[in-house]
């Protein structure tokens, strides 16, 4: 089900996970990956100078220095890529690391995009110089799910038995469904619906009393039968639960309880706002904190 | 050596020498040719009987030597007040001799005129306005760097613009489709949000013609999507070129007059193949200048005006804010110490004094506002004009430049700096990373879509 995976690699130890997984999928789909790398930020509006990413020196990018790059991520692969037979194709370029991304999916239209973890702090990270996370905003406007690979997955694609669909009632939620019911079958997995049942915010300070948390949670329930459940042929493979708590950590408690594989959600913040904390919404922290890769699927 | 392969008197014409002058990295080859690239003296001279005229040829006789222009210059104050950095001294020991020598000068010289040119000015103009007589070393300055351009003394950076706007009629490498396109992708993107976004392209007879600066288009995107949204928002009739919509001008920095003509050219024809009620460009100072103030006398337009009335973004936000047409949400006004960047291409040299801060009166709350001292039509350069910003050769001297710009800016107390302008936003970036003195900039156009009323059908369902 995928052909083409976009892998978009600070080819450093945050993407190394990614890469695993990267790897893994690419050669048991056998599908094509184009490793992807903005190598540098540029500085200065018309001089030809960029802030190398990684050595964090101001360079002058010519031809010459994008091939030295991108023999540098071979390199830097190179273990893992051995004594596989993997479709490959490698890009460095020059930009800003999130509208990079997305010009590249445009352009070579990925089934699937793939990034790693965060790449540091705001002082370490060249990337971070820039408002908001790389992340947050490639997940915003990617036409394609992506799966971001933050922790050491203790699975790896080729063998996953079982899925965690986060839902919020989206439309969003509703795509993010679709795929995630689309890889369920593909995969022939466990396919695990599940909303948590936000009690943290939105009641100006008043608690809820438990029979109103049951009768969200019942209502909620309803609503997962009749807008996901619905939609499924195959009813044998899956189950749904709903829980109250913080949303984030009732979804990387449940799928730690599901053995979860991967987690489908949707990426729901709507805006991005100049000074937005770089790890804020449910989905930031799932990835943070989830055992397993999340894909994030907004269209 | 006369002239070299990469350092000569031709102008770039193609794509081809535009990518192989790109390849000598740095300018390493071009300036180490330029170390023994003769001067024309007969073509210098024959020029400057063409082209210096009376006003120019005034200013340097009446120049009194009074050093009133001094104190004015950012160059003269942060290098400790050295006399070689007096606009008087800088015009009079490179321009003047020329002239008074009948173009008879050498290598060495014109090497030092072209540091001079690039390095000790960035044509902001302020010495002409402390000048008992009124003379204008900006302007001279200008004129000279089109000699040393003609003679092939111009920095490599600045070559490469002026190549650049002869090749794409762009100061980047981005072609015509590549714009459509990406302004187009910006609208798609962004369309869920802001329901109804489309990106109306070459639309005859439109309330408003919209050009940019291709390095939005390069580089951030967002600032399109951006203006889409906004005019969208306001309920404007507007298109944009697919032809003549690269509103800048690096020609004008490097003193390709030639160049300067064509990129303008291209504009103006846009106007007058769509006849738009009027042309409102980015958020651009020198692009201002460019199109705006200067081009219709390099294009040989008799009444100076551009073919239809053109204005800065700023006044066109302006009077979208007085009039309504996009309504500001009064919670979400800047609630924390701002200052403002005066552009000096159109607020010292067009007379825009006002018309930003009578945006901020709309969108930062009362009290939040701290101006620079001195401020509009005074306030200094931000320290990278005039191609300042670009020139590789020459950082170390920009680099001190800003200090003046940074100073101001710490005085204010202010933690952000709006720069309605693409140089200035690049300088105050540029000393934040230099300087570290914890400061935010931005365009306006972010700020005005972090704080706008979205109007209801734009809004998306759910």
């Amino acid at each position: 089900m995928f052909k083409k995976i976009l892998f978009a690699t600070s080819a450093t130890e945050a993407s190394d996970h990614a890469a695993r997984v990267a790897f893994n999928m690419a050669a048991a789909l056998k599908a094509h990956i184009n490793l992807f790398h903005v190598l540098g930020v540029p500085t200065r509006g018309y001089s030809q100078v960029v802030l190398d990413v990684k050595t964090k020196e101001k360079v002058e990018i010519d031809d010459e220095y994008i091939s030295w790059v991108e023999e540098e991520i071979r390199t830097y692969y190179a273990n893992q890529l051995k004594d596989r037979k993997i479709d490959l194709s490698i890009k460095a370029v020059v930009g800003i690391p999130h509208r990079e991304i997305l010009r590249q999916a445009k352009e070579i239209k990925p089934d699937l995009i793939i990034m790693g973890g965060s790449t540091g702090s705001d002082e370490e990270s060249v990337y971070k110089s820039n408002t908001g996370s790389t992340l947050q905003r490639v997940a915003k406007a990617a036409q394609c799910p992506i799966l971001i690979v933050n922790r050491p997955a203790a699975s790896f694609w080729g063998g996953v038995s079982s899925i965690v669909f986060g839902a919020d009632f989206s439309k969003a939620s509703d795509k993010a469904f679709e795929f995630a019911l689309k890889v369920a079958q593909a995969m022939k997995c466990e396919l695990h619906i599940f909303h948590a049942l936000d009690i943290t915010s939105n009641h100006m300070g008043l608690s809820l009393s438990q029979d109103e948390i049951e009768e969200r949670i019942r209502k909620n329930l309803n609503l997962i039968r009749a807008r996901y459940v619905s939609k499924m042929t195959d009813k044998k493979n899956f189950s749904m639960d709903v829980w109250e708590g913080i949303p984030y950590v009732e979804i990387v408690k449940y799928a730690r309880e599901k053995h979860a594989d991967l987690i489908v959600m949707a990426h729901s913040s709507r805006k991005l706002e100049g000074d937005a904390p770089k790890i804020g919404s449910n989905m930031e922290q799932v990835i943070l904190r989830a055992g397993c890769p999340v894909i994030s699927v907004n269209h | 050596m006369p002239e070299g392969i990469f350092c000569n008197k031709k102008p770039i014409e193609t794509e081809e020498a535009l990518k192989a002058f790109m390849g000598d990295t740095s300018g390493a080859q071009y300036y180490k040719e330029m170390q023994s690239l003769d001067v024309d003296s007969d073509l210098l001279w024959k020029t400057i009987q063409n082209t210096c005229k009376s006003r120019i040829r005034t200013w340097l006789e009446i120049c009194a030597h009074c050093g009133m222009c001094a104190e004015s210059c950012f160059l003269y104050l942060v290098n400790d007040r050295d006399p070689k950095q007096v606009p008087a001294y800088k015009i009079q020991s490179t321009l003047g001799e020329i002239v008074k020598r009948k173009g008879k000068v050498d290598n060495e010289f014109m090497r030092m005129a072209m540091e001079t040119a690039w390095a000790k000015c960035t044509c902001c103009n302020r010495c002409g306005l402390y000048c008992p007589h009124g003379i204008d070393m900006g302007v001279m300055f200008g004129y000279l760097r089109g000699l040393l351009y003609q003679q092939g003394f111009v920095p490599w950076e600045m070559k490469i613009g002026a190549g650049m706007h002869r090749v794409y009629r762009a100061q980047m490498d981005v072609t015509e489709e590549e714009f459509v396109e990406t302004f187009q992708w910006m609208a798609e993107e962004y369309e869920e949000e802001y329901v109804g976004l489309t990106v109306p392209v070459d639309v005859e007879n439109a309330d408003i013609l919209y050009t940019v600066n291709a390095r939005e288009v390069k580089h951030y995107p967002e600032d399109l999507a951006e203006a889409a949204i906004l005019f969208h928002a306001a309920g404007e009739n507007w298109t944009i070129p697919s032809k003549g919509w690269e509103l800048t001008s690096l020609a004008m920095f490097a003193g390709d007059w030639a160049a300067c003509k064509m990129q303008v050219e291209s504009v103006y024809d846009a106007m007058e193949r769509l006849k738009p009620k009027r042309m409102v460009g980015t958020e651009c100072g020198h692009a201002h200048r460019a199109t705006v103030i200067e081009g219709p006398y390099w294009a040989g337009r008799k009444d100076g005006q551009t073919p239809v009335p053109s204005i800065h973004y700023i006044e066109w936000l302006a009077e979208a804010l007085r009039e309504g047409k996009l309504k500001i949400d009064p919670e979400k006004r800047i609630k924390q110490p701002v200052t403002l960047q005066d552009s000096c291409n159109y607020v010292r040299n067009h007379g825009l004094r006002e018309v930003a801060r009578e945006i901020l009166s709309y969108i930062v709350e009362p009290g939040y506002f701290r101006d620079m001292s001195p401020n509009k039509e005074h306030n200094f350069c931000c320290g990278g004009g005039g191609g300042f910003n670009g020139i590789g050769l020459f950082r170390h001297q920009r680099n001190k430049g800003l200090m003046t710009k940074r100073d101001q800016i710490l005085k204010t107390g202010a933690k952000l700096v709006i720069a309605p302008c693409h140089n200035c936003w690049d300088a105050i970036r540029d000393l934040e990373e230099e300087y570290e003195i914890g400061i935010k900039w931005s365009f306006l156009k972010p700020l005005i879509l972090s704080m706008l009323v979205v109007p209801d059908h734009m809004k998306p369902e759910e």
